[in-house]
């Protein structure tokens, strides 16, 4: 009974990590290239949207998976472009790119299904979103060796340290930012994906519920390694574990207490990870 | 190319950035294998004509010819702290095995080039843990990995000490004999005839003549780059020297810059000049004198409630509003004062009075103090920082880099202005980073190394040499 209880937590740690993950890997990218990624949970919106609406049409989960990597992949490329090109405040095109996607998603399914909140129900992957939740630490492995073992990993942790170096180097540093930052969006838009025809079967309107921000709290907490960050989204997975595994027991207190968990440790953690020391020198800084 | 021997050429380069003309016309030719110095003050175009060199800006006009690769020494360095040495020199031309980095063929090749080229590195260092001078060891060595026939060096000593710049130009004379041009832009004549064969002068953008090192002095060539004679410092004169500033058991951090255990006396009427290479201490004594971080052991003063002025280190973030009138900012620290505010409000007519006061003492130019700060030279700002530092009689004076950046003539007209101002009796600790200049202006001199005081001089017993030592952790 507690062996399967026990079971049970581990799993839903994972479940509601995944998500968190995906964003938090692709956010780990887009910083160590230098760009800050407020972008996140605009990016995830994206991706959970435009992967319901593929799923919708075409009646493949998987399909929409792919629309959803692309959804988000473009958001992405919009905030390289507006911190790189025009060298846009990070913080206020990221925000902006949030307020635009939520917006952009409520907006379309007025268009396509004239019905406000939430989509129909679509085609969901069932079982098969388990494969999803064991490739997040597969991804996190994979991201680790990316940025420590590969020349690209190299180029794009020089540039979040010094994009004049690379410039010096020959390289085009605004070119790595744009496509680490698009990489991000990518894995953003997959992490909403796995939320809207993964977990779930169907896009509803601030289905991502802030997921975005507490993975780039995950960011901070795991100092800016894909390692760290997967951790931290652990960490954060288990609490709203807890959080749907308690809320039945303790009836006295008001469940909106369990839900702010996850948020309240988010904070938590960044106050403990005070102090910017592990972060890249020219995060957020426009070159 | 027509000339074998050349293997640089700029031909009649013109440069403009918005209404400002850089460069104006400017021939230059370095040979192969010489060594040729680029000297100028500051904003004579130096820097710009070795980006044009280098292909980093396009020149309006001319052209630049080069056998072979260019490679360019920054003067800030270009490098990532926080990777290691060999990551630094290989980035964007990275051995691969597989998807990999190949990282043992990486170390071993740029450890097999920092050998051949003489230079003596640990490449599996961070960067950020290395001393200045073996940073730029790195620096040299990311540029030679290119081959460069023709090799730039952009103030290169403008951080060293002295034992590290004579280590440095043994590898950039090697370099020479081995067949490099190398051109050095630098505004330390005395490098320049103790190691260029021939040295360009260019005055505001112009180029006013190229001479054999040989049959120049340093006095020619300062006279070339200012257009003038150096006019001379101020006298000092003899009078006693009362206590002011008391600082014993000093330990305080700012940032990267640390001081512990330091003590210091600094007289009314003589200038304390404290000596050392950037990054030895001098920021967490500047901040901890001035009050703006917190320190252990004590800072007093022997007068009550002394009058503190300050010229800070960086001008345009600690020291000027630049979008704000002159007038107004000749207000900035000194707004509590009982003249300027007698009501609670500003008073206007004092203000005015104390501005043009200063654009007269200091000779700022334009003389309009309705212009933006931003408009005026850096010269003529920092005249208006050291003028109004003085404006209230203070008991004691920090001037930290008081001429960092700025023409010989406004440096020589700042310098005059401290004297005076010790001569009337103020405390004056001067902070700077040019040995001469401490050389020249300072009393006494604290050589400074790792926040420590190493040695202590007086105009009798100064040692230039022995100074040089003790700057870099010598005896």
């Amino acid at each position: 009974m507690t062996l399967a209880l026990l079971i049970g937590v581990v799993w839903l740690t994972f479940v509601k990590a995944t998500p968190m993950i995906y964003a938090a890997l692709g956010g780990t990218l887009s910083e160590r290239s230098g760009v800050i990624n407020i972008g996140l949970e605009g990016m995830m919106t994206a991706g959970a949207f435009s992967a319901a609406v593929a799923t919708y049409y075409t009646g493949q989960p998987l399909f929409g998976l792919l629309i959803g990597i692309i959804g988000g992949a473009i958001v992405g490329w919009l905030l390289g472009f507006l911190a790189t090109r025009f060298k846009v405040d990070q913080i206020v095109a990221g925000t902006g790119l949030n307020i635009l996607c939520l917006g952009g998603a409520a907006y379309g399914l007025m268009l396509l299904f004239n019905q406000p909140g939430a989509s129909p129900q679509v085609h969901s992957m069932g079982e098969n979103y388990r494969y999803l939740v064991w490739l997040a630490p597969v991804a996190a492995v994979g991201m680790q060796w990316f940025l420590s073992a590969t020349p690209w990993g190299l180029r794009i942790r020089a540039c979040g340290e010094n994009p004049k170096a690379v410039a010096a180097a020959g390289l085009n540093p605004l070119a790595l930012r744009v496509m680490a930052v698009t990489m991000s969006g990518a894995f953003a838009g997959f992490a909403g994906a796995f939320l809207s025809v993964g977990e779930l079967n169907l896009y509803s309107d601030g289905m991502t519920a802030g997921r975005g921000f507490i993975a780039l709290a995950a960011i901070i907490f795991g100092r800016w390694n894909p390692l760290g960050a997967f951790a931290a989204c652990l960490l954060f997975g288990l609490l709203q574990a807890l959080q749907i595994q308690l809320q039945g027991h303790i009836s006295w207190l008001p469940t909106d207490v369990f839900e702010a968990l996850p948020y309240v440790a988010a904070l938590i953690a960044l106050v403990g990870a005070a102090g910017r020391k592990a972060a890249p020198v020219a995060d957020g800084v426009p070159y | 190319m027509t000339d074998p021997n050349i293997a640089l050429r700029l031909r009649n380069i013109h440069k403009h950035f918005g209404p400002v003309q850089s460069l104006r016309g400017v021939d230059l030719d370095v040979r192969v294998g010489e060594i040729h110095a680029l000297v100028g003050e500051n904003g004579a175009g130096k820097s710009t004509l070795a980006a044009i060199a280098y292909g980093e800006l396009a020149a309006d006009e001319g052209t630049v010819e080069a056998i072979g690769a260019v490679g360019l020494v920054h003067q800030h360095f270009e490098l990532i702290g926080r990777l290691r040495v060999w990551e630094n020199i290989i980035l964007g031309r990275e051995p691969r095995k597989g998807l990999r980095l190949d990282t043992q063929t990486a170390r071993r090749s740029v450890a097999e080039r920092a050998s051949e080229y003489g230079l003596d590195l640990d490449v599996d260092a961070y960067v950020d843990t290395l001393p200045v001078g073996v940073q730029q060891r790195v620096e040299l060595l990311r540029e030679l990995e290119r081959r460069p026939s023709v090799l730039l060096l952009d103030e290169p000593t403008a951080a060293l000490a002295p034992d590290e710049i004579a280590s440095f130009f043994r590898i950039v004379v090697a370099l020479s004999t081995h067949g490099t041009a190398v051109l050095v832009v630098t505004h330390k004549l005395q490098e320049v005839l103790d190691y260029a064969s021939r040295v360009t002068v260019l005055r505001h953008g112009s180029m006013i003549a190229t001479k054999e090192t040989a049959e120049t002095s340093i006095g020619e060539i300062a006279t070339m780059m200012i257009g003038g004679e150096i006019p001379a410092l101020a006298s000092r004169k003899a009078h006693d020297v009362l206590p002011c500033l008391h600082v014993t058991d000093l330990t305080a951090q700012v940032d990267d810059s640390t001081v512990s255990h330091l003590a210091m006396d600094v007289g009314s009427g003589e200038i304390v000049g404290i000596a050392g290479v950037e990054g030895n201490g001098q920021t967490a004594i500047a901040d901890a004198i001035l009050g703006l971080c917190d320190f252990d052991g004590s800072v007093t003063f022997a007068v009550k409630d002394p009058r503190i002025a300050a010229i800070p280190q960086d001008r345009l973030r600690e020291a000027v509003v630049p979008g704000w009138s002159v007038c107004e900012n000749m207000l900035l620290s000194r707004q509590h004062a009982a003249a300027n505010a007698p009501r609670g409000w500003l008073n206007r007519t004092t203000m005015r009075q104390a501005a043009e006061t200063v654009v007269r003492d200091f000779d700022v130019r334009p003389t309009n103090i309705d212009l933006p700060l931003r408009s005026l030279s850096g010269g003529n700002q920092q005249k208006i920082v050291v003028g109004r530092s003085l404006l209230d009689s203070p008991h004691f004076l920090l001037a930290y880099n008081p001429t960092r950046g700025i023409d010989v003539g406004a440096a020589a007209l700042v310098q005059s202005r401290l004297i005076q101002a010790r001569n009337d009796g103020i405390a004056i600790l001067l902070i700077s980073f040019d040995l001469d200049e401490i050389l020249a202006v300072a009393d006494r001199v604290l050589v400074l190394f790792r926040g420590e005081i190493r040695g202590t001089f007086t105009r009798a017993t100064l040692d230039r040499a022995r100074i040089g030592r003790l700057m870099a952790g010598g005896t």
